[in-house]
């Protein structure tokens, strides 16, 4: 500290304000709790605000990577097929949940469920880029814009003349993203699904029962991979953000989402790459912790619903119990102390054999009881424990409650919806991401973003909607 | 019968033998260019292979750079992955690790030594999930369960811009170095803690009373993901993967990494634009992937329903789905009216009562229909009777040229050796000082025209950058280190 002649007040330990000292006292739960305050996020500022994104995007992927930065605050503007809209406007879990309308003209058509979560906070409008008056239109948001995102195959906007090659001589501090499956290379024309990135990458071959176990290779449910490829462009997006405030310029992303799910391997990759061993299914169990897995109970927490989902599949336990002291605590719970003898390292525990002995024997104990008969006895012995829970279960959870991170919220346009997403991809305490609207309807935003944002007078776009140009 | 194989592998030294890679060349620029030419994109694909191509990566700036990262996290994937994206985009990333090691050094599948590989200088064995989410990054060691080790950590962290840490919930608070201080000293720091369940709540995360962790897949389990995922039991059986099914790695903790890094790269861009301040986060795995599972959870807020598995098909998309075939299983993908009829073309060629039964079944029309279970079931079950004779890299090809996405399931050999990956390249080789020849899976991210992402090494050797890292940030000599490390303090 040196001189204390010189130590200001300031520069002491310790709190240095009556606020200061009122924080410090707070449990840690309570602090985070106040300092994150879900439910009130719309009294902080956004993280990328005066940033505009042009999202000429479909499907998941890479609608996703520009949701983020809607929900971080930036100006989304989303580009649609005049009266159609994008596929997943017409995508629904079993044609069965739609909001209405899809649009103005059309009251008897809803925007399906599966929509949902990619297009939060965006601005919709139409435009057919077919059509010679399109390219104008465009390069003028090219303009005003900070950054675009789109989808189509490789060469599609370039002989719409709409390209990085030519957008970048527009605007030279634009950043352009391609989102694809593949990018260049020899398989470039190839089209791309969540579900063929889970294949080709060769994440499918490691999830699920192994075919000795009668198993096929699992889907990751519904387009996990889409989203998850996505995020990682909105990486590469803020990234590029900081490159150009310090530089000025813009820049182009080719990315592919095929190669992210390899890029989720892990050990995979280098160990077929030294030892030539590969990777195969292990089911429910973990290749490299043991006991760490899901084990099944015999009975049913909701032996009487009438819902097979709760009646049948409520019986699943997610137990971790891999360290020497708590795999022993385990056994004893059991009333199973032979089986610690048996396997008392955790390299005599997780050699394949130990392992479906330890795991069936586990199953053995848990066929007269129910899931939380289950969770209850090996989170009151203290060790680690839950159960496997369905979307009602995540819907009703306490805890995502309390954090905000599932909730009801009225949207403008289709009033009160359960909000999953947004809220739940991380608190910020500064400036936390917040859900404005869940979507907007085909072609909302066309007067704003034509006549307020680009000044084209309201009888130009009568006329172009007349065309079906808008 | 035993099946011939190209490599006979009778024992387990055999399978210790490093294979060459890749075992047939990729394909030439040439045979590529004919490709682009197909459809007129000669002059695009040209452009875009001098642009972002990957063998220019490294001659480019780093777009993170300058950015000093602490990564404190142990046990899981989820804070490595985050500081690995910042790491591959040009950040100091410094990952504290203690004086034991990151607990994740020592896992090895089935728990066989022979898959770690030896530290070159020490011959101090690692595990390779370790090795291939330590890019880029530094190691040093620090006990911040000494008083010493503490004041240590809050000299780094001052520094730091970004700091990454998931020790369990108020641990680092009680030890007086969490946000709540850190912030005070270094109110520019983005600090986040990347959980499983989170720091607070009802269910926030625990230890066992023996203080084991909480790891991945609880993250998956407590946001519905498992519950969703895998076959009903009306295709498989209960117990032989008819049942909920956790994804083969530990998918939850890569979900909120990468969520980490977006959002500590947003906290960037306001604390540099705006407020130079930095500020907390908290992204937990269970609330990170449910994010990302579609509707699942506002499905239920609905109309009530619970979401059930499908398998390797989808409730949403007829079709979309893998299928077995001859040799393997099948990816096909055409929801819309033109692929579906694409699809149809393509198998009526060879099935011709594939055109009757499905092409000109009026109900298998309209495309919202198509979703129906029995839909599904009479689709994929005509699908599958034309794949039971094709093989994968047939199918592939017959698919192909009608437009039509597909694409096989792909063991991690084959998705080495498929053409694509090696030619751009996905999946690549790179010296290791440490541990030799590596295999790696690329950034997505380095297929950029100014910054892209980029590997210069793999794993690093446990307090291999104590020296310089301790000298750099905090001007402590060789001695004081020998003393430290003496004291067990690093």
């Amino acid at each position: 500290m040196g001189d204390v002649r010189n130590v200001c007040l300031e520069d002491l330990p310790g709190p240095s304000s009556q606020a200061e000292l009122e924080a410090e006292k707070v449990s840690y739960e309570e602090y985070c709790r106040q300092l994150f305050a879900p439910g009130r996020e719309f009294e902080k500022p956004e993280a990328l605000k005066g940033v505009r994104w042009m999202s000429c995007t479909m499907y998941i992927f890479t609608p996703h990577a520009v949701a983020n930065l809607a929900e971080l605050g930036a100006e989304v503007i989303k580009i649609e097929t005049p009266r159609a809209g994008e596929p997943m406007r017409h995508t629904s879990p079993f044609n069965e949940a739609y909001l209405y309308p899809m649009h103005d003209s059309r009251p008897n058509t809803g925007t399906g469920f599966g929509y949902m979560n990619a297009n939060p906070n965006k601005y919709n409008i139409t435009l057919d880029y077919h059509r010679p008056e399109a390219q104008e239109v465009f390069r003028r948001l090219v303009t005003v814009s900070d950054g675009l995102t789109e989808c189509y195959r490789p060469g599609t906007f370039d002989k719409w003349k709409q390209s990085y090659r030519y957008v970048q001589e527009i605007n030279p501090r634009f950043i352009y993203v391609w989102g694809g499956g593949f990018g260049y290379g020899p398989k470039t024309f190839g089209a791309s699904y969540d579900i063929l990135g889970q294949a080709h990458a060769g994440l499918a071959s490691v999830t699920g029962w192994h075919e000795d176990f009668g198993g096929h290779p699992a889907k990751h449910t519904n387009w996990i991979i889409d989203w998850y490829s996505g995020t990682q462009i909105t990486v590469g997006i803020l990234a590029a953000l900081n490159w150009r405030r310090k530089t000025g310029l813009g820049t182009m992303i080719e990315f592919s989402q095929v190669q992210c799910a390899t890029r989720a391997l892990g050990y995979g990759v280098p160990m077929y790459g030294r030892f030539g061993i590969v990777r195969q299914r292990w089911g429910n169990w973990d290749t490299q912790l043991c006991v760490h897995g899901i084990v099944l109970c015999g009975k049913s927490d909701y032996p009487d619903d009438k819902n097979p989902q709760l009646k049948y599949d409520a019986r699943y336990v997610a137990v971790s119990a891999f360290n020497d002291a708590d795999f022993k605590e385990l056994c004893a719970v059991i009333g199973r102390k032979d089986l610690y003898d048996k396997y008392k390292t955790h390299k005599e525990r997780l050699s394949e054999y130990a392992q479906m002995d330890i795991y069936k024997t586990l199953e053995e104990w848990a066929a007269d009881k129910s899931r939380s008969e289950v969770a209850k006895a090996l989170t009151g012995a203290g060790l680690l424990a839950i159960p496997v829970m369905n979307d009602k279960e995540v819907y009703e959870s306490e805890h995502f409650r309390a954090r905000g991170t599932v909730r009801w919220q009225e949207d403008p346009t289709f009033g009160d919806v359960v909000v999953q997403g947004g809220y739940s991809t991380g608190l910020m305490s500064a400036t936390p991401r917040r859900v404005k609207w869940i979507w907007r309807t085909l072609g909302a935003d066309n007067m704003k973003i034509y006549h307020e944002l680009l000044g084209y007078p309201v009888s130009q776009l009568e006329d172009w909607y007349a065309k079906g140009i808008i | 019968m035993k099946e011939p194989r190209e490599i006979e592998i009778n024992s387990r030294a055999d399978t210790l033998k490093p294979r060459p890679w890749p075992v047939t060349p990729p394909p030439s620029k040439e045979d590529v260019a004919k490709i682009y030419a197909r459809r007129k994109a000669e002059e695009f694909g040209k452009f875009m292979e001098e642009i972002v191509g990957f063998e220019h990566a490294y001659g480019k700036a780093e777009a993170l750079q300058g950015l000093k990262v602490l990564d404190v996290g142990i046990w899981r994937l989820s804070n490595s992955f985050a500081s690995s994206l910042l790491a591959e985009m040009g950040a100091e990333v410094v990952k504290v690790e203690p004086p034991g090691g990151d607990p994740l050094r020592e896992l090895t599948p089935f728990g066989r030594d022979e898959y770690k590989l030896a530290d070159a200088a020490s011959g101090e064995p690692c595990g390779l999930d370790f090795i291939a989410e330590m890019r880029n990054k530094y190691s040093v060691t620090l006990n911040l369960e000494s008083a010493e080790g503490r004041e240590i950590y809050k000299k780094l962290a001052n520094q730091a811009d970004v700091v990454i840490e998931n020790y369990p919930p108020g641990q680092f608070d009680e030890w007086g170095i969490g946000y709540r201080q850190i912030s005070r000293t270094n109110p520019r720091v983005i600090y986040a803690w990347v959980g499983v369940h989170g720091q607070w709540g009802p269910m926030k995360d625990k230890v066992s009373k023996f203080g084991q962790w909480m790891l991945d897949p609880f993250g998956q389990a407590a946001c519905s993901f498992i519950h969703n995922t895998g076959f009903p039991q009306d295709l498989l059986p209960r117990g032989g993967g008819g049942d909920p099914t956790r994804s083969g790695v530990w998918i939850a903790d890569y979900v909120a990494g990468e969520q980490a890094a977006v959002d500590i790269l947003a906290a960037l861009y306001h604390r540099e634009e705006v407020s130079g301040k930095g500020q907390f986060v908290e992204v937990t795995a269970a609330e990170a992937l449910m994010d990302i599972l579609d509707f699942d959870i506002a499905w239920y807020g609905f109309n009530g329903s619970i979401k059930s598995r499908t398998g390797g098909w989808d409730p949403n998309l007829n079709q979309y789905a893998w299928n077995p075939c001859k040799d393997g299983y099948m990816m096909i993908g055409g929801q819309t009216d033109r692929l579906w009829y694409r699809i149809n073309m393509c198998i009526e060629k060879e099935i011709p009562q594939f055109g009757r039964l499905i092409g000109e079944d009026p109900f298998l029309k309209e495309i919202a229909a198509r979703n129906a279970f029995e839909a599904l079931t009479k689709t994929y079950t005509l699908t599958t009777m034309w794949l039971r004779d094709n093989t994968r890299a047939q199918t592939e090809k017959k698919l192909m040229a009608y437009d039509v996405a597909a694409g096989p399931v792909m063991t991690i050999d084959e998705v080495t050796e498929f053409p694509h990956f090696k030619y751009r390249p996905w999946v690549n080789l790179i010296e290791d000082d440490s541990y030799g020849t590596l295999m790696y899976a690329v950034p997505p991210n380095a297929f950029q025209y100014r910054t892209p992402a980029r590997v210069k090494w793999m794993g690093r050797p446990l307090g291999k950058d104590n020296s310089e890292i301790y000298m750099r940030y905090l001007g402590l000599g060789n001695e004081e280190l020998g003393q430290l490390k003496e004291k067990g303090v690093i």
